[in-house]
């Protein structure tokens, strides 16, 4: 059972913000909470109570009292409270940090200081409870994120603490890996653990928790079904409902991009089989697909990032086979996942204009109208680290825009956002494409492909699979079967709301 | 490589690195050449090997290539041949232990158990950072950055160190929570693995250490 009294609690030098205020919470033994809210809603910091993190590893001042299994806090260190609250943490690249998927699992328990033979044997139980036995022997860099996340859990689980913790585990996996991680957490719920969830991105999963908690500004906004939740979620823009888009014919234009047989090997694997397909000026296409499935590959190709190994690729009739990116910056802008990639200035205003200025193409005007779009006014003095991770994804994007391209394409834009974000994101799309932006968006957010793209191409191990609009593709049973695309959300939201 | 304690791994690793240092004959370095082939070959790592020379065959082409510039074809064989022994017996013994046999064998050697923890970490890492270094270039050169080795690209390397920089602290920060959270530092720590060095692994051990002080006096005469 986790009690928590009265609790405050703000990080060192955040000017006296406080990340928590006030909260009186419990969980009783056996629960299975999800804990929602926007980005920097105090989410995460609410789990580093739980073990101990806050206030042993993080600093800054706690009010009030959390108690677990019967043990406050305060008074017992992270490493006492560990064999009884498991924490998966969000990057599984932090978590995984032994050479083997199997030495990683024993490492908390040759930290509890079980024997030989007793770690083998939890070992071999884990591995078999979460069907993870063929990943024993791996390293966790070779693994899918999926599959890392399994491991993650794994890590923890086999600790056999009574509450397991999890910091968005689906934040970046696709319907399958999120499939898997359900299942698992699932199984984890039956073994009677209490499971605490904290995610942003409401999916079916949903449905599998006892009660939900949603957060705003450090404190609880709702506690209650999720059926409740759900409805409070779709009203405060954590769950975005998109209208639908208006069809924009394009069929008269002229071709921007046309690709034809385009094939790309990495060492002995194909990653992209014979790739073929014409974009047309103003635009806006979606590809999709699962994770690995190559669409990170294929878009590398438009700006000069990866050569073809055979085929043909054009840009406005040009051949742009063998030119290298800074050619193509002119005219390509490409936006990758991580932001942080990205920023090395101090300010925000240095960091949109890097590009504009080493390409000569600084136009103050449209520099303007970017800062109005992208509501950056207000951060243009700001270090760009030092922002929430909705506004470095406006600040990313302004920045690749700077030199107006005519080509914008969008890598995994909903990765790690909010609702709201995503939300926000469509009508910044909408305003692009009416300034004259052809926009290209990989994702395998397949609500979020069909409220921004007019055609959606699905691309599965390789090869293209389907070419046409989301209403088509989307209702394809056999794409579904295929494994190329997931179920509809909608579908699972309706009759979880009829329920 | 199973039936060996690390700790000969270890120490046999080690020998093999200062064998490959004390030769000096081309044909001596010929013949290490022939024998570390034997060695892949019998372990098994031809195909990973041949990988590998990727970086070992562009690194050895740029020393032969100074060598003979700078003295002759006979220095310029001989240095870029012991290049490849020197990266091939690091290919062989890194492939032969893992981070976490290391990180025992040091501690069961007397060196706390912190140390080699940071040592194995830092190892496990490395491809992490390698993965992130070409994300953040491939960011960079999409604005437009140009961040090809070039004296004039100087100053755009502050587009790779930072991001870079900033990326390897959050990571490091997360990678302290992670440990943390797994009783790192907690008292009573055990070890999977029980390793007992063999009467056998002692004298295979002193053999080779006889041969390279051998092999060493035979070389400087």
């Amino acid at each position: 059972m986790i009690r928590m009294r009265n609790v405050s609690y703000r990080y060192p030098n955040m000017d006296g913000e406080w990340a928590l205020r006030e909260i009186d919470f419990s969980i009783e033994d056996g629960e299975y909470i999800l804990v929602c809210g926007a980005s920097g809603s105090g989410k995460s910091t609410l789990t580093y109570l739980f073990n101990g993190l806050i206030p042993h590893f993080f600093e800054g001042q706690l009010k009030g009292s959390v108690e677990v299994e019967g043990i406050y806090t305060r008074e017992k260190r992270v490493s006492d409270l560990f064999p009884h609250v498991g924490l998966v943490l969000q990057n599984a690249d932090a978590q995984l940090f032994n050479s083997t998927v199997e030495n990683d699992i024993a490492f908390g328990l040759e930290s509890l200081g079980l024997s030989g033979k007793e770690i083998d044997r939890r070992i071999r139980w884990i591995a078999k409870t979460l069907e993870i036995e063929d990943l024993l022997g791996r390293t966790p860099m070779a693994l899918s994120g999926g599959e890392k996340h399994l491991v993650s859990i794994a890590s923890v689980l086999c600790l056999d603490p009574s509450v397991v913790i999890l910091d968005e585990p689906y934040a970046h996996l696709d319907w399958v890996g999120t499939r898997r991680i359900q299942e698992a957490l699932s199984t984890i719920h039956q073994m009677g653990k209490t499971v605490v969830v904290i995610e942003q991105k409401i999916g079916r999963f949903i449905d599998d928790a006892t009660r939900c908690l949603i957060m705003d500004g450090g404190m609880p906004i709702f506690n209650g079904s999720p059926k409740e939740a759900f409805e409070v979620l779709i009203r405060e823009g954590l769950v975005p409902r998109y209208t639908k888009r208006k069809k924009r014919d394009r069929s008269g234009k002229e071709d921007l991009l046309v690709a034809r047989s385009l094939s790309h090997r990495i060492e002995t694997k194909d990653v992209l089989k014979e790739v073929s397909l014409e974009l047309r000026k103003g635009e806006t296409l979606a590809i999709v697909g699962r994770n690995g499935s190559g669409k990170t590959t294929l878009i590398k190709h438009f700006n000069g990032l990866l050569r073809p190994h055979s085929g043909e690729l054009a840009f406005t009739g040009e051949d742009i086979r063998r030119k290298a990116p800074p050619e193509m910056a002119k005219a390509v802008g490409l936006s990758f996942q991580n932001p942080n990639d990205q920023f090395f200035k101090n300010r925000v205003k240095d960091e949109l204009l890097v590009g504009a200025k080493i390409l000569g193409k600084e136009d103050n005007k449209w520099i303007e109208e970017l800062c109005d779009l992208f509501e950056l006014r207000e951060l243009l003095d700001r270090p760009p680290y030092r922002l929430s991770e909705g506004q470095k994804k406006r600040v990313a994007l302004a920045s690749i825009l700077a030199h107006r391209p005519e080509l914008l394409i969008l890598d995994e834009p909903t990765v790690g956002q909010d609702g709201r974000f995503r939300k926000a994101m469509i009508d910044l799309v909408i305003a692009l494409e009416e300034r004259g932006i052809t926009i290209i968006v990989i994702t395998h957010d397949l609500e979020f492909a069909q409220a921004i793209a007019d055609r959606w191409i699905v691309l599965h191990e390789g090869r293209i699979v389907a070419d046409g609009s989301p209403q088509a593709i989307w209702g394809d049973e056999r794409l579904i079967r295929l494994g190329a695309i997931g179920r509809p959300e909608e579908e699972m939201v309706e009759a979880f709301l009829e329920s | 490589m199973g039936p060996l304690d690390p700790r000969t791994r270890l120490a046999l690793g080690l020998m093999a690195f200062g064998a490959v240092l004390i030769a000096r004959n081309l044909e001596t370095i010929l013949v290490e050449l022939v024998l570390l082939f034997i060695a892949i070959a019998l372990f098994g790592m031809g195909k990973p090997w041949i990988r590998s020379l990727r970086l070992i065959g562009p690194m050895s082409g740029l020393v032969f290539a100074i060598a003979l510039l700078s003295f002759d074809l006979q220095a310029a064989l001989l240095l870029s041949i012991r290049l490849i022994n020197l990266l091939t017996v690091s290919f062989v013994f890194f492939h032969a232990i893992t981070p976490e046999e290391m990180g025992e064998s040091l501690r069961k050697m007397g060196v706390p158990y912190e140390f080699g923890f940071i040592l194995t970490t830092s190892m496990r890492y490395v491809p992490l950072i390698g993965q992130k270094i070409r994300h953040i270039l491939d960011a960079q050169r999409s604005r437009g950055i140009d961040l090809r080795p070039k004296i004039k690209n100087a100053r755009n390397f502050m587009a790779l160190l930072m991001p870079l920089l900033v990326q390897s602290f959050v990571l490091s920060e997360e990678l302290a929570l992670a440990m943390e959270s797994r009783g790192f530092g907690r008292k009573g720590r055990s070890s999977r693995r029980l390793y007992r060095l063999a009467l056998w692994e002692y004298g295979l051990m002193i053999a080779s250490l006889a041969l390279l002080i051998g092999f060493a006096w035979w070389e400087r005469g």
